[in-house]
């Protein structure tokens, strides 16, 4: 799999700046934060930051990123999760997009599959997602396929994962049962009451 | 429903689903490859086809398009959830996307 944290070396040219700006653009919007942005553009850090301002209306989010493979394992992320790096996976194998661009279509797909429109909603956000196939990349995770139904999941490389059982086949009890959800529940309840 | 009427309802279903995918794939490549579940050759092919091609292609009296699921098993479980919806959809976007890896390959 093509590593996405190299940083692309391009000439200076006002068309490739307009190019690395339109990209930022859509990162910014699809939830990217800066370093991912960093990363993935040759935009000084300046000009990144004056656009995120500009589109966001307020100053990137400061601190270091989440590096914890621990929350890709937990009951929802995981699924979300699984989701995104099945379509990425089929994003790089088969429709042959590289790169950020690969991470891009994937997470719009991610996006539309579990019918989150708004992106600071998403379980997953742009930058976890880029984690996760940084994860994958240097063997701290990876896919592997349930014993029960067969779909693919991200689970960890160290794990015994002999008889894999998914989260969704073998649902934890009290999984996804969270206390925003109690809420809405109550809500619609009362409403209708 | 009469034979005659079966058929032009396939007609009509194979005619939606060329021009449908058609627009997709020109919206963008890769992601209707993904949502349709076609390979990069297939995607061209479709995307290259004149309105004659597609109306002489979809006048055939078989659906041109199958089911995604071959594993009776795995369906079964995926309308048999009782509980969340949601969790429902999810389990299935996995197991399509997996899927539809294995039998591109």
């Amino acid at each position: 799999m093509p590593s996405n944290h190299i940083k692309p070396i391009i000439k200076k040219s006002l068309v490739s700046e307009s190019e690395q700006i339109q990209l930022a653009i859509e990162m910014i919007n699809l939830g990217a934060r800066l370093q991912l942005l960093e990363s993935q553009t040759s935009l000084s850090r300046e000009r990144l930051i004056s656009l995120y301002k500009e589109l966001r209306g307020m100053s990137p989010p400061k601190g270091m990123l989440p590096f914890s493979t621990d929350w890709f394992l937990t009951w929802q992320p995981n699924i979300h999760s699984s989701i995104f790096f099945n379509i990425y996976i089929f994003m790089v194998k088969y429709a042959e997009v590289t790169g950020i661009q690969a991470l891009i279509k994937a997470y719009k797909l991610y996006l539309q599959q579990v019918n989150q429109e708004n992106v600071d909603e998403a379980t997953l956000s742009m930058t976890r997602a880029w984690t996760l196939v940084r994860f994958v990349d240097s063997n701290m995770l990876k896919m592997h396929a349930c014993s029960s139904c067969l779909g693919h999941f991200i689970v960890d490389s160290l794990d015994l994962n002999h008889a894999y059982v998914c989260n969704l086949c073998c649902v934890p009890s009290r999984a996804g049962k969270t206390k925003k959800l109690k809420e809405a529940h109550l809500n619609i309840m009362s409403a209708s009451a | 429903m009469t034979d005659q009427e079966i058929n032009d309802e396939i007609r009509d279903a194979n005619l939606n689903y060329l021009m449908l995918a058609q627009q997709i794939i020109r919206c963008d490549m890769a992601i209707a490859m993904y949502r349709l579940g076609i390979t990069k050759e297939i995607a061209e092919l479709i995307v290259g086809l004149s309105s004659l091609q597609i109306l002489k292609l979809s006048s055939s009296p078989s659906m041109l398009s199958r089911f995604r699921f071959d594993d009776s098993v795995i369906l079964d479980m995926l309308t048999n959830y009782t509980k969340d919806y949601s969790l429902a959809q999810m389990h299935t976007s996995i197991i399509m996307a997996s899927q539809t890896a294995e039998s591109l390959s």
